[in-house]
Parts: structure tokens; C-alpha cells; sequence
């Protein structure tokens, strides 16, 4: 934290954006929020996730076109229709989703669309490599510039992301939770070098709900809830535990919920479970009944296989034992027909019908429940489609319109809603409140909880620490492959838990 | 909206949780009936409608009973590789060899027909070749998981090259084989006016329509064609749900070799390669999807009438036969064109409000338009 990045309050803003408002189907994602940058400024964008943070960032971007608004570069009034023309203004965005075009190398892909030519018009490889390598260095990693990008890590990966964007002339750089996938050197490393940036002038937007980051860098914080602007406070004057409540808005016990279940017998014992592919190395624990265990861990660190090889998806071996009986969950059938009810991570890749209806979508996994000798009960599942959408709170005109245009909660509600509708021993949820808006994602608590009290044993597969802290009995964290950590409720530390999720293992507390 | 004092971040006041910002909508009963299938159909309704009044002015024998019964018979074969088509096509593939599989389960039919067996053994012998060649397709494509085009196009060349090996191209005549009658009677006989072959396709499309919106094969083969990865982590048997919809494709060419073989008396062992593509463009006119998922026989139904009617009212109009393939063809891209105008809202007239820069040049933006960047 260094005084020299406050703003200059004399000169003009280098980015005002005037009550900017965009919705999409069913939700209001951003409505009339305010937002200004100065250059040379570190400026927080925090909120929870469905806040609006990465709307508000993607009209800037040019990603997306806010339904009315007013964007001001430099004071001038502009529009910024599409992501040249943010290029154009001078504005960048580095985002956690990766954009790379992994055939090629690391250094074609940080020049790409603008690779260095001769004279000739052939591309000049030597100054390729010789531009693409100082900027690599600024950023300290270590990788060839002539190096496929898909043999590199996802850190590695996110990092040529980082580096495509300081070689360009940035005036605004805006971090889309650019850090998430980093490690925590690499993580300093990119700080120090945005710092930098900040120093001599350029404008920083970083969206991130990493705390320590936030009081490491930014010199203010505009905070977002329900797309709403919520305010525009400095930092670090404003303290960590203010600014939470101005993201969560109430009381982490409210939203979360409560049960008051003690947990009965095992329901699922799992013994030297593993995933034919290596991801998921030999994994062991129990799960009783009304019991929520959390799984952590970062991406590729087997948590989201644990899920996939228990749902019958991914090929597997070792002892799955549901209520006494070991479960064969050679397919998501099996699993299913042994009460594992398993709703993976994509919602839009691997859990809906997209042109389909919510009624269709509902009764997906209740086919065999539904049907006499092959032919549907059309009434019983009209009823059943009903009564699920009034329990589990789908908001929609009615159950023949298509799941795809439904808000992201409320298509999470009807793919979570089938599952439990169906009726299973074990819930295996992963990410079960990805995309949701915040008041979708307290109402799936609420479920869960209620769930759990009835008995229902839960694994809550999660890359959002504090859902799973707030949620669970128990949470494992996995590390390349394994589990490194075991948390009971009564040792629960987010940053204990983050740390063996990065390094393995908890780290000497620094003060 | 709040906006807290600069440095007093004390004043921060909590506002009241909202617990959704969805807009409730009125949760009308599910499922309503007709109406989204019209609604749905209603471009491809219209232009049929203008077609048939078209030719109906323009040639007084159109709307003559004699020629509607000879539009419908001499459409069954489509008809009938359509009605398959479209279970292949709403699963996310494609039947290349649907044609090639008729011509060959037809020389199946001559050679039984021929050999003086019965009509009940030829009617078995030519729905198991179409189940047969079916299968083999529905094994490559579900089992070994082989991309549909590539085994497709692989079986089609195959089978219409098998059909004119196994009699060393020619035709085999059935037309005084004893098995024969019946057939005839299937294709050219009447109850009272109406043609058996109309009433049988009628027959045919109810069931196909009913397998698809009543069972839970046909909802499965909406899943799977929707998104595949969903439909099997929810319990569906895709590997069997795939090779049934090849299995009844098969079927369907099998059948479709039974009125080809009774319209012609005879089984031809040539492929007829517009016929092919008239099946496609059928299922395509009537709104099946070909990304899967989307579709229905009242569709391909409908599609198989439209394109039906112009070629027979090019005939009878006397426009030259070389013109058919343009009509058709230009007819499909036109359909395909209108129905992705709609998807993407080139017809409706809505206030467009996604472009910023209608905000920006607004005359009461305060700032001077004019400093705008280009």
C-alpha cells in the first residue's frame, strides 16, 4: 500500500461510467450503478458473486452494451459497442476465463492479431521472441516464449493471459478476478507489477473478493450488491469487516441459514476411491446422515473428480458403500439407481436441456420414475413438475417455457429441485451456487439445510471457501489428487483452508 | 442507492436483503395444447397455404381428388424416410444412408417376392433387412461411438453398392409374383375414396407423433439430442436410446421399401439421389433442428406436403422437370433464411435497446455528440 497511487482530484477521470443499467432474462444484473477511475488509481470492484462486478466490468470492456448509461473517457461521452473499440479507448481486460489459442506458442500468443512483421510483410520471429521474452521477465515466469501454450499449466496459462495484456499500451487494465487461479507467489508477483503500472499512470479496475489483495493494492473500493451500487468507500480506512457487510448485506447467519440435525448413522463410506485417470488418487471417508461435508481444493486438485467418479461419470475404482451396500458406479445410471443424486459443475454444459422446457428439465432424471411399460404418466408429472417448482422456488411464466430463458437461480433451482425431488441417500453437489444471484444462492442454503435436517446426507463440492465454512460439518480439502486437510466445525479457518488448497499444507501463521 | 461519505465509513446503513429480482410471472397451467405447434408452424402454414392457392387458380386439375391421392401416394416413400429422418435428426445426428438403405431392403423384397414366398414372409423379410441395415448403422454410431456423418456416409455408399451388385444392376419385375397382390392392393386400393396409402401415412405420422410426445423414449431422445452429457449424468441409457433411433430409421427405410417396390411393381436397384435430399429438406422445412434437441412429425409432415405440392405443380403447370431441383432448393434456403431472421429478431419491431449508442446520441445528452470517436 503506497500513497503515490491516490488520485489527483484536480484532473479529470480517466473513466466515469453514469448510471449504468443492464438486465437479461429474468434478472436485473446492474442497475443504475455510478462508477469513476482516476488514472495512476487502484480501484476495487468487490461484491459477491451475482453482484453485477463482472457486468459492470464487461460493459466497460465492450463485452456487453448496458440497457441505458453513460460511459465518459477522459470526459468524452463514448460507446464502446464491442471489445476493439474498449482496445482502442485504451482498455484491457484480463479475465479468469483463459482466451488463448493453446496450439500456438506463448509468444505468438501474447502479440496475437498483432505479431511484429519485416519488411516484407513475413513476421519477424527473432523480435517476437525478444519482445515476447522482456515482458515474460518483467512478469518473472519462467517459460520459453516458444513454448505450445497447451503444455503449459492453467497458472502458467492464466499468466500468458497477464502478459498479453501489459504488452499492450493499457491506459485502463481491468483484473476480472485475474488472481483466482494464481498461486500465492505468482499472485505477488502480478501485484507488484500492476503496482507498477499504477505508479506511472495507468488506471487499474480489480474486481476480486480476495481481501488481502484488496488491502494490499486498491485505494478504494466501489461495492456491489444485487447489481446495485452500494458505495464507494477508501481503502484501507474502510475496514475488512464493514466492507463485507456492505457485500453480503446482512447477517452471515441469515443467509446461510441453520439446522439443528445431529448427525445420525454412516450413509456412504467411501474407501480408497480413485478415478481410473490419475486425477482422483485413493480417497477415503464417511458421510452420516444429515451430515454436510465440504470439499475444497483449487482446479485439477481432484475435488471436481471426487464428484464425477461418485456420480458414475468419470471411470473409477474402489469401494463406494451406500447404506451397507456397495454402490457400482460404472455409469451415472448406477449411481443414481444406488441413491447417489450427482449434479456435476457446468450447469450449461452438463445439467440442462437448454431448448427444452422446465418441465422437461425437471423430469429428466425422473424418467424411469415417470414412465408405465415406456409410456410418461403425463398428468403425475404435470403435478410433480408443479409442486417441485412451487417447494423449490422456480420463478417462471409457467413449466412449458424453455429452461433457457430462465435466470442462472433459477435454473440452478430446477436442476438442484430434480435431484432432491427424486429422492436420493447422498447429494453430491459441485458448485451448487455458481451463477447465482445472492438471493438465489441464500434460498439454495435454505434448501440444503432443510435437507440435511431431514436426514439427507450432502457433499458440497465448492470452490467458494466461505459457502462451505458457513454450510458444512466437516470440510476435507484436496491437493493434487489427495486430501492434505481435515476441518471439523470447530477448527474452521478460511485462511488454514486456502492454504493447504494452494500449497498442500497449512502454512506458519505470518501474523 | 447509497453513496457513503468519503472517509466515514461508519455511515455505512445495511439495506433490507432483496430476496429476488425476478419478476413474478403468472404460473399458467403447463403444457398447453395446439396453439406453440401452430404458433411454431405458422410461416411454413402460410406458404403452403399461398402454394396450394397459387396452383389452384392457376391450374384447375390441382384441386382435382384424382391428383391430391396421386400427391400423396407418390410422396409416401419421403414421407416415410422422413418420419424416420426425423428421430435421427432430433437425437443430433444424421441418417446419410436412409435411401440407399431402402433401394437395398427393396432388392431384399424383389428377390423374396420373386422366389414366389408369400406376402406375409416378404413384408417380414423386407422390415428386418431395414432393421438389419438399420442396426448395423445404430452399432457403428452408439456402441463404437464412430461419428454419424462418417458412418453414414460410409453405409450409404455401401449400401446402394450392394443393391446393385446383388443383380448385377438391373430390376427384378414382381408384378407376377404371387406375393405381389396384396401389395398392389396396399398401394393402389381405396377405402371408399380415400387411397389405403393415404390413411396408412395418416396412421403412421399419429404413431411416430404419439412415440415422441408420449413415451419415454421419445423424451429421452429429446434429452439426448439437447445436450447429451445432461441427458446420461440424469440416468438415460443414451448408447440405447441412439441405436434404437437408428434402429427405427432402418425400420422406416424398410417400409419405405414396401411402397416403392408395390408403386413401381418392380424393386430397382438404382439409388435415386434427389430423393435424398428432398427427405433433409423435408425434415428441415418442418422446423427439426438439425443441432438435435427440437422437432416434430407435424413439421416434417407439413414439410413433405409443401415440397410435394410444388413439384407437383410444376408438372402440372408443365414447367420443365430440370426446374424442380431449383424450386425446392431455393424454397429450403428461403425457409432456413426466414426462420433465422426470426431467431434473431430481424422481423420484430422492438425498440433496440441494447445499442448504447442511441443513448449517447440522445439530444439531451448533455456532452456534444460531435467530440465522439468514430
Amino acid at each position: 500500500m503506497t500513497d503515490q497511487h491516490g488520485p489527483t482530484t484536480t484532473t479529470q477521470p480517466l473513466i466515469r461510467v453514469e448510471g449504468a443499467s443492464k438486465s437479461f432474462p429474468g434478472v436485473r444484473a446492474l442497475d443504475n450503478v455510478d462508477l469513476t477511475i482516476h488514472a495512476g488509481e487502484i480501484h476495487a470492484l468487490t461484491g459477491e458473486n451475482g453482484s453485477g462486478k463482472s457486468t459492470l466490468s464487461k460493459i466497460i470492456g465492450g463485452l456487453y452494451t448496458p440497457d441505458s448509461g453513460r460511459i465518459y473517457v477522459d470526459g468524452e461521452l463514448v460507446s464502446i459497442p464491442n471489445p476493439a473499440v474498449a482496445l482502442e479507448h485504451g482498455i484491457v481486460t484480463i479475465s479468469q476465463e483463459l482466451t488463448l489459442a493453446t496450439s500456438l506458442t506463448v509468444a505468438e500468443n501474447i502479440y496475437l492479431g498483432r505479431l511484429p512483421r519485416t519488411r516484407l510483410g513475413i513476421i519477424d520471429w527473432p523480435r517476437l521472441k525478444a519482445d515476447a521474452r522482456r515482458i515474460l521477465d518483467r512478469l518473472g515466469v519462467h517459460v520459453s516464449p516458444t513454448t505450445r501454450v497447451s503444455s503449459l499449466s492453467i497458472e502458467l496459462q492464466q499468466e500468458i493471459e497477464i502478459a498479453r495484456a501489459l504488452s499492450t499500451d493499457a491506459r485502463l487494465l481491468i483484473l476480472d478476478e485475474a488472481t483466482s487461479s494464481l498461486s500465492e507467489t505468482a499472485t505477488d508477483r502480478l501485484l507488484t507489477v500492476v503496482e507498477e503500472l499504477a505508479a506511472s499512470g495507468v488506471a487499474v479496475l480489480m474486481i476480486s473478493h480476495r481481501m488481502p489483495e484488496l488491502y494490499r493494492s486498491a485505494t478504494r473500493a466501489t461495492v456491489l450488491r444485487d447489481g446495485a451500487l452500494v458505495g464507494d468507500v477508501p481503502l484501507p480506512e474502510t475496514t475488512e469487516e464493514q466492507l463485507v457487510r456492505m457485500m453480503v448485506g446482512r447477517d452471515l447467519q441469515d443467509y446461510f441459514g441453520s439446522r439443528d440435525v445431529e448427525p445420525g448413522e454412516v450413509v456412504l463410506e467411501v474407501q480408497d476411491l480413485e478415478t481410473l485417470d490419475g486425477s482422483l488418487k485413493p480417497t477415503s471417508f464417511k458421510l452420516r446422515k444429515g451430515q454436510i461435508l465440504g470439499v475444497a481444493g483449487l482446479v485439477g486438485s481432484g475435488k471436481t473428480e471426487l464428484g464425477l467418479a461418485l456420480g458414475g461419470v468419470l471411470p473409477s475404482r474402489g469401494d463406494v458403500i451406500v447404506n451397507g451396500y456397495t454402490a457400482y458406479v460404472g455409469s451415472p445410471r448406477e449411481a443414481l439407481a444406488h441413491g447417489i443424486g450427482f449434479v456435476p459443475e457446468d450447469r450449461k454444459g452438463q445439467c440442462i436441456l437448454p431448448g427444452r422446457s422446465v418441465a422437461e428439465n425437471f423430469a429428466l432424471s425422473w424418467m424411469q420414475q415417470l414412465s408405465r411399460l415406456g409410456v410418461m404418466q403425463l398428468g403425475v408429472e404435470r403435478r410433480r413438475v408443479e409442486s417441485s417448482m412451487e417447494r423449490y422456488g422456480v420463478v417462471a411464466a409457467s413449466s412449458g417455457v424453455a429452461i433457457s430463458t430462465l435466470s442462472g437461480g433459477n435454473q440452478q433451482k430446477v436442476v438442484l429441485g430434480r435431484v432432491f425431488a427424486r429422492g436420493c441417500e447422498v447429494y453430491v453437489l459441485t458448485e451448487p451456487t455458481r451463477g447465482v444471484d445472492v438471493g438465489a444462492k441464500s434460498a439454495i442454503y435454505r434448501l440444503l439445510q432443510d435437507l440435511a435436517s431431514q436426514g439427507a446426507a450432502i457433499i458440497i463440492i465448492s470452490s467458494e471457501i466461505p459457502e462451505l465454512l458457513g454450510m458444512a460439518d466437516e470440510i476435507v480439502v484436496y491437493h493434487q489428487g489427495e486430501i492434505r486437510g481435515r476441518f471439523g466445525s470447530d477448527d474452521f479457518d478460511e485462511e488454514a483452508v486456502a492454504s493447504v488448497a494452494v500449497a498442500g499444507r497449512v502454512h506458519a501463521k505470518a501474523s | 442507492m447509497t453513496t457513503y461519505e468519503i472517509g466515514n465509513p461508519d455511515s455505512i446503513q445495511l439495506d433490507q436483503p432483496r430476496e429476488s429480482r425476478q419478476a413474478p410471472g403468472e404460473r399458467s397451467k403447463a403444457l398447453a395444447g395446439l396453439r406453440p405447434v401452430l404458433g411454431k408452424h405458422a410461416g411454413l402454414m402460410l406458404a403452403f397455404a399461398l402454394v396450394v392457392v397459387y396452383f389452384w387458380m392457376t391450374q384447375p386439375i390441382f384441386m382435382t381428388w384424382a391428383n391430391i391421392s396421386n400427391l400423396v401416394a407418390s410422396n409416401s416413400v419421403v414421407l416415410v424416410l422422413a418420419v424416420g429422418a426425423t428421430f435421427v435428426v432430433i437425437s443430433g445426428g444424421l441418417d446419410l444412408s436412409t435411401v440407399s438403405a431402402t433401394t437395398l431392403a427393396g432388392m431384399c423384397l424383389g428377390f423374396v417376392l420373386a422366389d414366389g414366398h408369400s406376402f406375409v414372409v416378404a413384408l417380414i423379410a423386407v422390415l428386418l433387412a431395414g432393421v438389419a441395415l438399420g442396426l448395423a448403422n445404430g452399432i457403428l454410431i452408439a456402441w463404437v461411438r464412430m461419428s454419424f456423418l462418417v458412418v453414414t456416409l460410409g453405409t450409404m455408399t455401401i449400401y446402394s453398392s450392394l443393391a446393385q451388385v446383388s443383380n448385377e444392376g438391373a430390376t427384378i419385375s414382381v408384378f407376377s409374383a404371387p406375393g405381389f397382390a396384396p401389395l398392389m392392393t396396399f398401394v393402389t386400393g381405396r377405402l371408399g375414396p380415400i387411397p389405403y396409402i393415404m390413411i396408412f401415412d395418416v396412421v403412421l405420422a399419429l404413431i411416430a407423433g404419439a412415440v415422441l410426445r408420449y413415451t419415454s423414449y421419445g423424451r429421452s431422445l429429446f434429452a439426448v439430442g439437447s445436450n447429451q452429457e445432461a441427458a446420461r449424468i440424469n440416468g438415460i441409457n443414451v448408447t440405447r436410446v441412439m441405436l434404437c433411433t437408428y434402429v427405427l430409421a432402418g425400420l422406416a427405410a424398410g417400409i419405405a421399401a414396401l411402397v416403392q417396390v408395390g408403386r413401381l411393381s418392380g424393386a430397382s436397384a438404382t439409388t435415386d439421389p434427389s430423393l435424398l435430399m428432398a427427405v433433409l429438406a423435408a425434415v428441415l422445412l418442418g422446423g427439426t433442428a438439425f443441432t438435435g434437441g427440437e422437432g416434430g412429425i407435424f413439421g416434417t409432415v407439413l414439410g413433405v406436403l409443401f415440397l410435394g405440392v410444388i413439384t407437383n405443380g410444376l408438372t402440372i403447370s408443365q414447367v420443365s422437370a430440370f426446374w424442380t431441383g431449383t424450386v425446392n432448393g431455393g424454397v429450403l434456403l428461403l425457409a432456413v433464411l426466414i426462420s433465422t431472421g426470426r431467431d434473431r429478431g430481424w422481423f420484430t419491431r422492438k425498440p433496440r435497446t441494447v445499442i448504447t449508442g442511441d443513448q449517447v446520441l440522445a439530444p439531451d445528452a448533455p456532452e456534444a455528440p460531435e467530440q465522439q470517436r468514430a
